[in-house]
């Protein structure tokens, strides 16, 4: 009886250390398996463009900060902010002469491209066509959503997004890679949800099956 | 090192104590230069010993010989465009610190954090590809050619062709924006009153004085030689590229300068203006007066002076102290308040 009595209490025991083994794992598992969901809802996305493209204003304007006081970015900015169900990591990288040559430096492991143009300046469009061949001949780009923001459409005479297509040659792009051109005001805010909308979906379109 | 100098004079003028004093002194000379030219090597393979075993101290060893590697990086484009010949050399030079960066970081390995291993493995490795970059991009290289007269055919109808082509591809041609453009010794006066504008480009013009009364949204300036130009409040962006002798008196939200030679500004603005690949750039505060200026301020969000005048950074120099390429205009060199309300000159209506 009394031996009986032991072996139940060492099963007991036995299971008692085996639950809690369990449990810990299953809580390991659990934070592990949430850890890769909540990765899995992550993009990478990069904001370039030529300098005074308003490259910070846009993300500054889509995270609904104050856009009235922004210097041109030395170096880059990293934003982090929910969009939907998705976590987007933005990289807004400076855009001045002297840092493009940096560029490539945030290529890796990226989801969607946005291309900023400032469509008033019409004098250095073919320097922004020039650029942004550059970026897309980039391998470790290939796979990345393009999305161009046709910016500061508020601004009487700039150039309608039909026009920034045909001057960037766009319809000529490489057929395999998903682009979208949008017309935007990062100063009323305008067009930008519309294109963000586009470029999230096709991402998560291409790398997770949406549900 | 001053020390091993001396040393070094001593013993071999015990060992020749017969030679002139001359040759003695000639002698000392061409060791002072090799000395001096093995000073840079020599001083960066001391600095690779860790002095004491501390992160801190390797840190901080490292990071100034990264910045130090970093300006050197950023002054090549500028050697480039000013002496292409000692372009190899400078890459070379380039290469050696990069690689003693990487010997420093591998013989502090054993006592340093694996983070810090790891993030100062990934800036060499980083230099490293900046390098590659840069000379591939900076030295043409050299193509495997035969040296005869075909090849030489083959090139020239190469070229002849690939303008048509661009010219197919870039059929769409874009139109003008409003400006002064092309214009020699003018006064030319543009009045904005009633209602915001749009960008206004101001090119090519040379000993010209540009007035611009009232707000416009964006400013594009290009290629002014000798000029003055004057500009009410700007309530986007201006951006000034390739301007020489000039004097500039403008306000906005954002300003960037590029390429711009022994000029004056006088700013108001928002942000911090940005000055890349200029020389000889002063910066003073805002002084332009004309009726109803004080309107115009208010309404662009210019009215209250921030001080950012006077805070410039320069592309070109990432470095803590102050950049050589630009100054702050001293206060007894400043214009005085220019107006420019009484326009008795030739008016140009937009």
């Amino acid at each position: 009886m009394t031996r009986k009595i032991r072996i139940v209490h060492c099963g007991s025991l036995y299971n008692c250390v085996c639950k809690v083994l369990v449990f810990c794992l299953g809580m390991g598992l659990l934070s592990i398996i949430r850890k890769i969901k909540k990765k899995e809802k992550e993009m990478r996305i990069l904001m370039v463009g030529l300098d005074n493209s308003g490259k910070t204003t846009i993300v500054l304007k889509i995270n609904g900060e104050d856009t009235s006081v922004i210097s041109p970015t030395l170096g880059f900015n990293i934003k982090t902010l929910t969009y939907q169900k998705y976590t987007l990591n933005i990289w807004d990288v400076g855009g001045q002469k002297t840092i493009r040559s940096y560029w490539r430096n945030y290529f890796e492991q990226t989801d969607g491209l946005v291309w900023v143009v400032d469509s008033s300046d019409l004098r250095r469009l073919d320097d922004c066509k020039m650029e942004l061949d550059n970026l897309l001949k980039e391998e470790r780009l290939s796979g990345a959503s393009l999305l161009i923001l046709a910016n500061k459409q508020d601004i009487k005479g700039a150039l309608a997004p039909e026009e920034i297509a045909k001057v960037l040659n766009l319809e000529a792009m490489d057929k395999s890679r998903h682009w979208m051109i949008v017309g935007c005001s990062a100063y009323t805010g305008e067009g930008l949800l519309e294109g963000f909308d586009w470029l999230v979906q096709d991402i998560a379109s291409r790398i997770y099956l949406l549900d | 090192m001053e020390d091993e100098m001396e040393k070094v004079t001593s013993s071999s003028s015990n060992n020749e104590e017969a030679e002139a004093e001359a040759a003695l002194q000639k002698k000392h000379l061409s060791m002072l230069d090799r000395l001096s030219k093995r000073h840079p090597t020599k001083s960066t393979t001391t600095s690779t010993e860790p002095p004491t075993e501390s992160t801190s101290s390797f840190l901080s060893r490292f990071s100034q010989l990264k910045s130090s590697i970093e300006s050197h990086l950023s002054e090549s484009q500028f050697i480039s465009s000013s002496d292409p010949s000692h372009l190899k050399s400078h890459f070379d030079k380039i290469s050696q610190s990069i690689s003693d960066l990487e010997k420093l970081v591998a013989q502090s390995s054993y006592f340093l954090p694996s983070y810090d291993v790891r993030s100062s493995l990934k800036t060499v490795s980083d230099f490293k590809r900046t390098l590659d970059n840069l000379s591939s991009e900076l030295i043409p290289k050299k193509k495997f050619s035969f040296k005869n007269k075909a090849t030489k055919v083959v090139a020239e109808s190469k070229q002849s062709i690939t303008p048509v082509l661009d010219s197919v591809q870039s059929s769409f041609t874009v139109r003008d924006s409003p400006g002064f453009r092309n214009k020699t010794g003018e006064v030319l006066i543009g009045e904005f009153k009633e209602s915001e504008f749009g960008e206004f480009t101001v090119s090519d013009l040379d000993s010209c004085e540009v007035r611009i009364i009232g707000c416009v949204r964006a400013l594009f300036v290009h290629r002014l030689k000798n000029c003055r130009v004057y500009v009410g409040p700007v309530t986007g962006s201006i951006l000034i590229e390739e301007v020489e002798g000039c004097v500039f008196v403008i306000a906005s939200h954002q300003i960037r300068i590029h390429g711009a030679k022994r000029s004056d500004f006088y700013l108001r603005v928002r942000s911090r203006p940005i000055v890349e690949d200029c020389i000889g750039v002063r910066f003073a505060p805002y002084c332009l007066s004309y009726r109803g200026i004080e309107g115009d301020l208010h309404g662009a969000g210019l009215d209250v002076e921030t001080g950012n005048w006077a805070n410039v950074d320069d592309f070109r120099w990432l470095r803590a102290v102050q950049s050589p390429n630009w100054s702050i205009l001293p206060e007894n060199e400043r214009a005085e308040i220019v107006d420019i309300s009484n326009s008795e000159c030739r008016k140009e209506e937009i």
